[in-house]
């Protein structure tokens, strides 16, 4: 009778079990089938991003994309600083997959160049340990070893090892639609940023805002990240302590402290100025815009501190050139590995490195006792040793006109 | 020993015709039943051949996004039969709608795979 019951009962649970074990093994498949679909579906969107002109898909736009059943998407793209953000979802009733992203162009290999100097009918000369390594736009007066500070030239015979173009006596401008964009950011309103010590926010959300308004702030042990904007009518300074990353700051003048670490675009229209031994990583810029001649009353500069490193864009624009020339100014042993546009003089240091390009009018080379102009001295320049990843902002003259992705931001 | 002697006295209850009828007529219902259902459950369930038809129609895809030309064309890979659909995707000339369908012998459809996808031209 008990043997019946056993035997019975051992069956049952056996039998259950294989139920249960079908019944997962089906619910797991069908998961990983719907998985998929609904990431060829978010690839499309990437695609689709990636492929549209600047101007569509601005605003959150959902469609299905074949017309079909369990195919449809969401999509985004605006303007994030000096690079466009996309975000992309693709959902089946209540499975969502979402992917926000960075995008930027791909190089145009015909217009990058180590260096364009802008043909002001004068030769460039090399002195000391200087390397150029890449192509090079330069006047027509060509370029020439020189004797400075006791200091003959120590490079290759050949000063440039790359083609050698001329260039034009101005330089290809920026992409003035992207700087006007990039201006209106300056008018910004917002909350304030007080009590805070960290502050995220996604990209599949509306844009955070904080403004400093005409208040002196100091940006110290504070954590911010993501779909954040500072707007400040003043002087805004960032501590080595505070911990930026893919924020976007817009002031009148903004301070860097030595020692600084982080991922951020700083904007401003009068100055930006770093301190020593900063780190910058990709994609990072530092850009001056001026559109508003009424207004200026000192000279736009971006300075950095000694043995700093930067990864991105550092960009000067004014809109009517002043009397007051926009400078860019590197110092001892500082490492570029991106882009410099500076509208009229970039100044160079001794052992400062530079991995990418640099557009210039001229270039400028000051010791304890004089200042050269068009000297470059023991400064490197290699196109060589930038990153076959790096992609170029669609604000500068040699972005081409195809988008790739340039950093994976958020995803489930 | 003798064995026990069958001694049948009693009457031995029985079901009428129309009783064995019926139950018979119920019996094949609920079986008829049970076979749909089945037979509904295998055919949605895990089924190899369908998981093989996605996997190659994966792979294809993958080799058509790598392709700088890719037109409309049927391909017998294995046991399926791929018909393969290309057209441009909402008039921009830089899109390409994928879709892709796997077939079996018996010409029932295994698995489907739609892309859009971007115009390699370098």
């Amino acid at each position: 009778m008990y043997l019946v019951i056993v035997i019975a009962l051992v069956i049952g649970i056996l039998c259950s079990s294989l139920i249960v074990v079908a019944y997962f093994y089906r619910a797991e498949y069908q998961r990983k089938f719907r998985y998929d679909l609904l990431q060829n579906n978010l690839d499309s969107g990437i695609n689709i991003l990636l492929a549209a002109p600047d101007s569509l898909y601005t605003r959150q736009t959902t469609f299905s994309l074949f017309n079909k059943d369990a195919d449809s998407i969401t999509i985004q793209k605006s303007v994030w600083g000096i690079y466009n953000i996309c975000a992309v979802e693709s959902f089946i009733q209540k499975d969502t997959l979402f992917e926000t992203f960075l995008t930027a162009n791909s190089v145009d290999s015909a217009k990058w160049a180590i260096i364009y100097l802008a043909d002001e009918d004068r030769p460039v000369s090399v002195s000391g340990k200087t390397t150029i390594k890449g192509n090079v736009f330069i006047p027509k007066a060509g370029i020439q070893s020189a004797y400075i500070d006791n200091k003959a030239y120590e490079g290759d015979k050949r000063i440039i090892i790359g083609e050698k173009h001329t260039s034009e006596k101005q330089l290809p401008g920026l992409d003035s639609v992207r700087i006007k964009l990039l201006d209106k950011n300056f008018a910004l309103k917002g909350d304030s940023l007080t009590n805070k010590d960290s502050v995220s926010r996604s990209f599949l959300k509306n844009t955070k805002v904080f403004d400093f308004k005409g208040e002196e702030q100091t940006l110290e042990q504070i954590k911010l990240k993501g779909n954040i904007i500072l707007h400040s009518d003043t002087t805004v300074t960032i501590d080595s302590t505070a911990a930026l990353n893919h924020v976007l700051i817009f002031a009148k003048a903004i301070i860097v402290k030595e020692g600084f670490n982080g991922n951020c675009q700083l904007f401003a229209t009068d100055s930006i100025s770093v301190g020593k031994n900063c780190h910058f990583a990709y994609p990072s810029c530092l850009g001056i815009i001026r559109l508003n001649a009424s207004k200026i009353v000192s000279q736009a500069k971006i300075s950095l501190g000694e043995n700093t490193a930067f990864n991105g864009l550092l960009f000067t624009y004014e809109k009517n050139p002043s009397d007051l020339k926009p400078m860019i100014s590197l110092s001892k042993k500082d490492t570029i590995k991106g882009q410099i546009y500076s509208q009229d003089a970039l100044a160079l240091k001794d052992q400062v490195v530079i991995y990418g390009s640099v557009f210039t009018k001229r270039f400028v080379y000051r010791n304890s006792f004089t200042l050269y102009e068009n000297y470059l001295i023991n400064t490197t320049f290699n196109a060589k040793d930038l990153s076959p990843y790096y992609l170029a902002s669609p604000v500068t003259p040699v972005a081409s006109k195809k988008k790739k992705i340039l950093q994976w931001l958020e995803t489930n | 020993m003798a064995g026990n002697k069958l001694i049948v006295q009693a009457k031995v209850k029985a079901s009428t015709i129309l009783e064995v009828l019926i139950s018979m007529i119920i019996i094949i219902l609920v079986f008829g039943v049970a076979m749909m259902i089945y037979s509904n459950v295998t055919r949605l369930s895990l089924s190899v051949k369908k998981i093989h038809a996605q996997a190659v129609l994966q792979e294809m895809m993958r080799n058509i996004e790598q392709s700088k030309e890719n037109i409309s064309q049927s391909v017998v890979s294995g046991d399926f039969t791929i018909e393969q659909s290309v057209k441009s995707y909402n008039d921009n000339a830089n899109l390409v709608g994928v879709s892709l369908t796997a077939y079996d012998d018996n010409h029932q459809e295994v698995a489907e795979l739609r892309k859009v996808i971007i115009r390699r031209n370098d």
